[in-house]
């Protein structure tokens, strides 16, 4: 399996799942929120996954579910990703004190743990689905400054910037202009995987019950069936696809972010060239 | 130099623990209503306003609030994290209870997720490319994107319930009741949670291990080691092994601190009951001492972890003495 | 004159590394003898393929690597050998002093250890025997408080002392054969000088392929030079005859390149090894190329007894 089937493969899916995302409305059969019918009933004709306690459509219910994931992940990710590399270039290129500054709060941000403090605040707050985003992509940022600050670290003495900052350039200047592009294969590496990270603790979220229950949310899903008693009562149609779902997305993005991480560093060379 | 880097770990320690005390402060603060109220009514279901103000004076509530704040402080540091609203007994007494029975599961597990993950992925690295290689390094990514608690799901579905294997939950069987707790019976109980705990983390070690052996493979040292004649398991077993396992070192520590909060999802659906089902019960009463405790206990496990890695590396790797920055 | 036995043999040895860019010859139908007992310096820039010959005597090069030809070993041909006998060789009868001395040792062992570990090895040697004689070898090699030294870590040893460190553990089984690549690389004058000597020294009953680019090292060390340029041998001879009045252009241009001679460099740069130059590889840089010299490849050819050139100049036919 050569990496190009690999990229285009995951790709696909990941597309798949956007289009998914923005024709809920049209592809959906029913409201994902109205009740429609006996509950707990197994698949049939109408409902091709059946229906849940409150006798809403699953199939609906899985395919409204793919925003809530894609958000999560995606916009988890912007923010994350924005951040830590603005910060990651600012530290790394100025160096010195702002420097020494940056990591000394990196070092204790990261002293603190940041699941437990995501799932605390979630309870307490519990914000909606926009600002959980948010609040995850911003305790994600963190990890991600180490890594590109030692990027641009070896990047900000290349004679390449010496040299156009003794052409009078303004720091700005350089930072967009030269370091900028170099990082942003890194940082499209990092984009991926945090989407992916995102997307599965979000989902984790609501699987724990602290999701936004305004949402229709997989974790949130899977939490209601198991509770049900899905297992015993064998109503696979309820708890099997939506984690399926999960599944899915977060092998395509694994296998994007590694492909994409293939291009960059061929050292390691992770899939069959 | 030893002394600084004393004072920077301490001060990093310390800046990062006041930090998680404060934030559960002004949480506890933004609550609506107030704590003795909150906490009167699970025991009373009723507090009069009368007796809430006396409460709030004999425990400070009616001071200002730097005054409050400082003496939340003290009190984190010297264990006095409040008292549970679920157990009615103070916090720390609950987190010590319930982190022993999450260590019963995930200290074996860790264990074999790193002797595991060092062997595999450094065999794995040495032969890269090879058919083990591309077959190991698929499976561990696939498993790696199941996210935990499907993986978890799925175990207990398949072993527990259709295999019949292992039982659906729990760390005793009901006759425990009776017969009083058999170490076979909780092992038994053990056994699936261990797995999917292992499975787990094994990839991350896996993945790190074969990415540091790759860079040591190509290494001058193993050429010498080759032009002396030494066979190629030797090479890999001696030379090659201990080169590789260095970058680890930091890794491994924190990946054992993080697994405590990781374990959230597997003792949920295993109904195990460690730190993680803790967890669990208080996000949903919304027992917030209890969350207090176990985000300080988390947080002082990440300080101790950084220490350890600390201190492990200088013995491992004789270039670095304690404190340089690797 | 002594007839010297043939000990180390090279025929028509092809190198190719499979770039995706092409097949990257670094070393194209190499001849070459070596006696025994003698010191053959093989000089040549960066590039030219001399560290490639000396890996490949002993298959210390990539898997993927492509080798064609015979490389004979009192008689034995090293390259159809299987693996395990192979390893016998290495180490025991044919030792090599890697070049960069830096990264060649292991960090997380003691020096000790790793000259140790060829003596358990090859000897059979156990504990504190291979130990004291790891203490020795260190000794020869004139490394001072040998005991002490040898339970030190690599990256407490100077520069010059892991190289002595280097050629210890590649003495230490007495191989009858010792390929050096670049042993006085990076080292101070003084240093260097003490290198030599003690390589003169403690080499002076085996053969030993010196693989360098530093020519004033060679002339000292070894008795015939072989001299190569974009993966072939270009000039071949005893070393005094070759380096005094070379009959190649190429080493008339490295003579000159030296500062003691005028410092005058070698125009233009190295050839690509995928694609190398029709006719004479040296001829677009060399000053005297002729129409010939771009369309016929010259073939190594006696100039002058022993001495041996590769250059359209003395070949004429």
């Amino acid at each position: 399996m050569s990496r190009k089937t690999v990229l285009a493969a995951s790709l696909g899916i990941v597309l798949a799942y956007c289009v998914v995302a923005l024709l809920a409305p049209v592809i959906a059969p029913y409201d994902p929120h109205a009740i429609t019918g006996a509950p707990l009933s197994p698949p049939d004709r109408e409902h091709p996954l059946g229906t849940n306690d409150l006798a809403q459509d699953i199939f609906s219910r899985l395919i409204w579910g793919t925003r809530a994931t894609l958000l999560l992940g995606f916009l988890g990710a912007t923010i994350a990703v924005v951040l830590g590399t603005a910060v990651g270039i600012i530290s790394g290129y100025y160096g010195g004190t702002v420097d020494e500054a940056v990591m000394r709060v990196i070092d204790v941000a990261m002293t603190i743990p940041i699941f437990p403090l995501l799932l605390i605040l979630t309870m307490f707050f519990r914000p909606g689905i926009y600002v959980t985003a948010v609040l995850m992509g911003l305790l994600g940022s963190f990890q991600g400054v180490r890594v590109i600050r030692s990027q641009v670290l070896s990047l900000a003495v290349a004679d390449f910037v010496t040299g156009t900052r003794a052409l009078g350039a303004r720091d700005g200047y350089i930072m967009g202009r030269h370091i900028l592009p170099n990082i942003l294969p890194l940082a499209g590496v990092k984009f991926v995987f945090s989407a992916q990270h995102f997307m599965l603790i979000g989902i984790g979220l609501g699987f724990l019950g602290i999701g936004d229950p305004s949402v229709v949310d997989w974790g949130q899903m899977i939490n209601r069936a198991s509770q049900n008693g899905a297992i015993i009562l064998g109503l696979w149609w309820w708890l099997i696809p939506p984690g399926l779902a999960v599944t899915l997305i977060s092998l395509a993005l694994a296998w994007l972010g590694y492909a994409c991480e293939d291009e960059i560093n061929p050292r390691l060379r992770l899939l069959r060239v | 130099m030893k002394g600084v880097y004393i004072i920077k770990r301490l001060l990093t320690s310390l800046a990062a623990f006041c930090i998680s005390v404060t934030i559960m402060f002004i949480l506890l603060r933004l609550m609506p209503g107030d704590y003795i109220t909150m906490y009167l009514e699970t025991i009373y279901r009723y507090a009069p306003p009368d007796v809430v103000e006396a409460f709030n004076h004999v425990y400070g509530f009616d001071r200002p609030i730097l005054e409050q704040y400082l003496l939340y402080l003290i009190d984190a540091f010297q264990g006095n994290w409040g008292y549970s609203l679920i157990y009615k007994v103070p916090v720390l007494a609950v987190i010590g209870e319930k982190l022993v029975w999450t260590m019963v599961i995930l200290v074996p597990a860790t264990a074999l997720a790193i002797l595991a993950g060092i062997g595999i992925g450094a065999y794995s690295g040495w032969k890269r490319g090879s058919r083990t290689d591309i077959t190991l390094l698929n499976g561990m990514i696939f498993i790696r994107a199941i996210p935990s608690y499907w993986l978890a799901l799925m175990i207990l579905i398949i072993f527990g319930y259709y295999l019949n294997l292992f039982p659906l939950g729990g760390y005793v069987d009901t006759s425990a009741l009776t017969t009083g707790i058999d170490p076979f019976d909780v092992a038994n109980h053990a056994v699936l949670p261990i797995l999917t705990l292992f499975l787990f983390s094994v990839t991350g070690t896996y993945y790190l291990m074969r990415n540091s052996m790759l860079m040591t493979a190509g290494e001058d040292y193993i050429t010498t080691a080759r032009a002396k004649g030494l066979d190629e398991l030797t090479i890999l077993r001696k030379h090659a092994i201990k080169n590789a396992m260095l970058p680890m070192v930091t890794m491994i520590t924190l990946e054992c601190a993080g697994m405590i909060t990781g374990s959230i999802f597997v003792e949920t659906i295993f109904s195990w009951p460690g730190l993680g089902m803790l967890t669990y019960k208080a996000l949903v009463f919304r027992d917030l001492p209890l969350l207090q405790g176990i985000l300080l206990i988390d947080t002082l496990l990440i300080i101790v972890a950084n220490i350890a890695a600390d201190l492990i590396y200088p013995l491992i790797d004789p270039r670095v003495q304690v404190g340089e920055d690797v | 004159m002594v007839m010297n036995k043939t000990l180390l043999e090279v025929r028509g040895l092809m190198v190719g590394f499979p770039t995706p860019d092409g097949l990257v010859r670094a070393s194209d139908t190499v001849d070459l003898e070596i006696y025994s007992r003698e010191t053959l310096g093989l000089i040549g820039e960066t590039g030219s393929g001399k560290t490639v010959l000396g890996m490949a005597i002993l298959r210390l090069l990539q898997p993927n690597t492509i080798i064609k030809g015979e490389i004979r070993y009192r008689g034995r041909d090293l390259l159809s050998l299987p693996e395990d006998e192979m390893r016998k060789i290495r180490g025991r009868e044919i030792g090599v002093v890697l070049q960069n001395s830096g990264t060649s040792l292991n960090p997380v062992y003691t020096v000790g250890d790793q000259i140790a570990e060829a003596v358990t090895l090859h000897q059979g040697l156990k504990g504190t025997e291979a130990w004291h004689r790891a203490v020795e070898l260190l000794d020869a090699v004139r490394i001072a408080d040998p005991a002490r030294m040898a339970g030190e870590y690599p990256h407490q040893f100077s520069g010059g002392m892991r190289e002595r460190a280097l050629i210890a553990m590649a003495l230490a089984c007495n191989p009858s054969f010792l390929i050096a690549d670049e042993p006085t690389k990076g080292l101070d004058a003084v240093t260097k000088r003490e290198v030599i000597d003690l390589f003169g020294e403690v080499n002076r009953d085996r053969s030993v392929l010196f693989i360098t680019h530093d020519i004033e090292a060679a002339r000292n060390l070894a008795t015939r030079v072989a001299v190569m340029y974009a993966g072939e041998i270009v000039e071949l001879g005893g070393t005094g005859e070759v380096l005094s009045d070379p009959a190649h252009p190429y080493t008339q241009g490295l003579l000159a390149s030296l500062p003691e001679r005028g410092m005058r460099p070698i125009p233009g740069s190295a050839p690509s090894l995928i694609t190398p130059p029709p006719g004479c590889r040296f001829s677009p840089r060399c000053g005297c190329a002729g129409e010939g010299c771009r369309t016929e490849h010259p073939g190594l050819v006696e100039v002058r007894p022993g001495h041996y050139a590769r250059c359209m100049l003395y070949d004429r036919g």
